[in-house]
């Protein structure tokens, strides 16, 4: 370990203020900061506060998105082997099996999205942000086993272009960069992001008629929730899809890993709970208001089931609680997880077009949160003009 | 400045005058040249979907005249089923336009019509018979709602009805690169040769989900991951083809088109 | 002389109606889908802005100020009414696909805002030619939207097949979200972006 300090220390003058290599600071501070605890102080004042930074908070989710990751390599490779004819596929097979497809699709996207975030860097010269480790991680999570590598790139480079840099790079963005690149390839490239074809990887060697339809396309179809079948053809419990045995996204498939990750976050105090209880009371309300007027087979599928299809999970514990994108007063909070939670049960049930509704609920309130905080803090000081009687 | 009310409106009348004079000259001067551009861009589908022009083919207006020497337009009445010789001079007949005008539409009925979302349709409808020796066919024209829009097309059937020589949608805003791609010819190319309708006037031609194809005489592979577009293919033939529709002339056009004589 | 050079030049860039001064925005998201669209339409508002701000200009000291804004509005209407005929009269497919786009110039504030802004004050001779630049700044925008939107939204340039789609048995898989209004946007924007990167005084200040 000491020789990489050594390493690093020497070739640091040539970075610095005056050195050779001055423009490609920012790259030298990533490689650096990465390995080590970043070198620098606060000058000014007494901070008395948590020795937390940037750098905790996102290796912080990261760990927290390991559990997810796991099942993703585990599932994408069961129910690829499956699908080909495997009966009882074991544990180390299926996570090699998924490793084959989920890994490509990552190192796209570190490539793709590290290339741009470097560009950026340099130019505007500051330093490489750990938020990317992140959203690396949380792309490849939300993306279908099949998707075209092609696909990975252009979509990553979306997100971290329109989602991230035009509006001023991590800390500016008004959009989750990571939801921003899926949504793109979603209404860019519908054909191999959507429908019954892309949730399993390999499609070759299929035996005809079998399709890895997702619960959520079964519901719009009427078949109720006890009846949902895998691509084999057999029924699905509800704690298949609760531990994660199903097609569908890669990472978005297990709720149960994704509530273990929920759980983290909220421990560490890095995820905010109240966007999380929020979003999921939304569902769960509109849910059985939904039921309790139902007209179609959809309208009377139940919460339970809502909670472990699709990426609901995911996006609740992940994405709705991106500190930037979301809304940053406590009320504000409640209001923008509790509209996340209603509005992805109305595009799931009423939609024919778009199945899944968890992104673009979150999509459509990360534009809000802005405004839905401005209120709140409005409100708040009103309160208090009146408190003091200053109106 | 300043101008006196009288001024005011002088000025206004006499403004509102010339402009009026001006627009409602060149749009009455132009109205016939845009009439015809209207039919000839019908007739143009026509002469596609019934197989007398290739696809891409943009004819010049002789030519279409030319076509339309051997080709008849006929009123269908739905009510009774009778068919008359489409007189543009002394019929103001345009199904499209009728179909929400009182007097001149009815309401729809049956599980079809629900499925297709038609709820009125124009009483009269014109159908074009295709005289052409050796490409003798029908052209029914055909609309109903798929996933964002309506979609209008022709689908043309030989003189006995009971085969497909081809269908065509010139108009519709699905999705585009799935439900869009029911314009694409490459999707239109599935169609001729497929069972049209029985004796009896039963629809035998299907869409089916993509891949899902088990007789190929009867069934047309869907578009691949747009289901519900797909779908209103077959839910729209089935309305037009009901009783509703053209249903009841069907024995009276069988007749008409192999009757052979140019009235 | 450079003053007129001034007025037909800067609405290209410094100044652009749709970029800089963001207006006349519906159309150019709605009729962008094809280049040949395009231009029909960039066509039709030259002919509108340009002879608006000339009947304006001429009339100017007729209007009576307390209904200038209604006779701005009745001339447009007019020849806005005028070139949609034209339109379908001779150019029926491309009239067919703007459907009432050509009737929407009558809301394109970019028309309205250059009579009541420009043509109220100046002589027929400038007020032409600040019709014309502000056409060709609005019209610019538009193709070059069009162009991108067509290209990767269909694969093709003026109907021309330059990427044979994976639907016509070629390898370029279509952009579909080109194709839908918000490409439009997208497209708008990173214009935006790469303007006021090139020339910093376009940017806003900031607080």
């Amino acid at each position: 370990m000491k020789f990489l300090r050594k390493q690093l220390d020497k070739i640091a003058p040539n970075f610095e203020k005056g050195g050779k290599l001055e423009k490609w600071y920012p790259l030298y501070e990533a490689a650096d900061s990465f390995m080590y605890t970043p070198g620098h102080s606060s000058k000014a004042g007494a901070h008395v506060r948590d020795g937390i930074d940037m750098k905790r908070l996102m290796m912080t989710v990261v760990i927290a998105l390991i559990p997810a990751t796991l099942m993703a390599f585990w599932n994408t490779g069961l129910q690829e082997l499956r699908a080909i004819g495997t009966d009882t596929p074991g544990m180390i097979e299926s996570i090699l099996a998924g490793a084959w497809h989920f890994l490509p699709v990552y190192i796209t996207t570190l490539a793709v999205g590290g290339l741009i975030e470097a560009i950026f860097a340099i130019v505007r010269k500051h330093e490489i942000n750990e938020g990317f480790l992140v959203t690396s991680l949380l792309f490849p999570l939300i993306l279908p086993p099949d998707i075209p590598l092609w696909q990975v790139g252009l979509g990553i480079a979306f997100g971290v272009l329109v989602g991230k840099e035009i509006f001023g790079g991590t800390g500016f963005n008004v959009l989750n960069p990571a939801l921003t690149g899926r949504i793109f390839l979603f209404f860019a490239y519908p054909g191999q992001i959507s429908g019954d074809n892309v949730w399993i990887a390999n499609r070759e060697g299929w035996t005809d008629g079998v399709s890895g339809t997702t619960a959520l396309a079964q519901f719009y179809n009427g078949v109720a929730p006890e009846a949902l079948t895998a691509p084999t053809g057999e029924v699905l419990t509800w704690w298949d899809y609760f531990i994660g045995w199903a097609p569908g996204s890669m990472g978005e498939t297990s709720t149960l890993a994704c509530l273990i990750g929920a759980a983290f976050l909220i421990l560490s105090k890095v995820g905010s709970w109240r966007i999380m209880l929020s979003m999921f009371l939304g569902m769960v309300l509109t849910t059985l208001l939904f039921n309790a007027v139902a007209v179609n087979d959809y309208m009377r599928v139940g919460w339970q089931w809502h909670l472990v299809t699709g990426g609901f999970t995911f996006g609740m514990v992940f994405m709705a609680t991106d500190p930037v994108s979301a809304a940053s007063t406590n009320t504000g909070r409640w209001i923008y997880g509790f509209m996340i939670g209603a509005l992805t049960v109305l595009v799931r049930v009423f939609n024919p077009a778009y199945p899944e509704g968890v992104m673009l609920a979150i999509i459509f309130m990360n534009v809000f949160a802005p405004t839905i905080d401005y209120y709140v803090v409005k409100a708040n000081i009103k309160r208090r003009e009146q408190r003091l009687e200053l109106q | 400045m300043n101008f006196s009310n009288r001024y005011i409106v002088l000025f206004a009348a006499t403004l509102c005058l010339a402009l009026s004079l001006v627009v409602s000259t060149i749009a009455v001067s132009l109205k016939e040249t845009q009439d015809a551009n209207k039919l000839l861009d019908k007739r143009t589908m026509v002469l596609r979907v019934a197989g007398l022009i290739e696809r891409e083919d943009q004819p010049t207006p002789e030519e279409i005249a030319t076509y339309f020497e051997n080709i008849e337009t006929v009123v269908v009445d739905t009510n009774t089923g009778n068919l008359m010789v489409f007189d543009p001079e002394t019929m103001k007949i345009d199904p499209r336009k009728d179909a929400k005008a009182k007097g001149l539409n009815k309401k729809t009925e049956g599980n079809w019509a629900k499925k297709a979302a038609i709820k009125t349709i124009a009483e009269k409808q014109l159908i074009y018979l295709i005289r052409t020796p050796g490409k003798e066919c029908v052209a029914f024209p055909i609309y109903g709602n798929g996933l964002w829009s309506t979609l209008y097309g022709f689908l043309c059937l030989k003189p006995e009805l009971d085969e497909v020589v081809g269908i065509i949608y010139y108009e519709q805003k699905e999705t585009a690169g799935l439900g869009g791609e029911v314009e694409n010819p490459r999707w239109l190319a599935h169609w001729p040769g497929k069972k049209g309708l029985t004796a009896e006037g039963e629809l035998l031609v299907e869409v089916v989900k993509n891949g899902k194809v088990v007789d190929e005489t009867t069934q047309v592979d869907g578009i691949s991951g747009s289901t519900i577009t797909s779908v209103a293919v077959t839910f729209m033939l089935e309305f037009w083809f009901s009783d509703q529709a053209y249903g009841k002339a069907l024995g009276n056009i069988r007749q008409a088109i192999s009757g052979g004589t140019n009235e | 002389m450079s003053n007129s050079k001034k007025i037909l030049i800067d609405p290209l860039h410094i100044n652009n109606p749709i970029t800089l001064q963001v207006l006349g925005i519906c159309s150019a998201l709605a009729v962008t889908t094809k280049l040949e669209i395009a231009f029909v339409m960039a066509g039709a508002l030259t002919f509108v802005m340009t002879s608006s701000n000339v009947i304006i200009s001429l009339l100017r000291n007729k209007i009576p100020p307390s209904i200038r804004i209604i006779t701005q509005l009745a001339v447009i209407a007019s020849l806005v009414i005028i070139a949609d005929q034209v339109l379908a009269a001779f150019v029926y497919q491309a009239s067919k696909q703007l459907s009432v786009f050509v009737g929407l110039i009558i809301t394109n504030c970019i028309v309205m805002g250059r009579a009541e802004a420009f043509a109220m004050a100046n002589p027929p001779g400038p007020s032409a030619i600040d019709g014309l630049g502000n056409s060709l700044g609005y019209s610019l925008i538009l193709i070059v939207v069009a162009f991108f939107r067509e290209l990767f939204g269909s694969g093709n340039i003026m109907g021309f097949e330059i990427m044979p789609t994976v639907n016509n048995g070629g390898w370029y898989n279509p952009n579909g979200i080109m194709v839908l209004s918000p490409g439009a946007f997208f497209i708008i924007g990173f214009i935006i972006w790469i303007q006021r990167w090139i020339s910093p005084s376009m940017q806003e200040e900031t607080n």
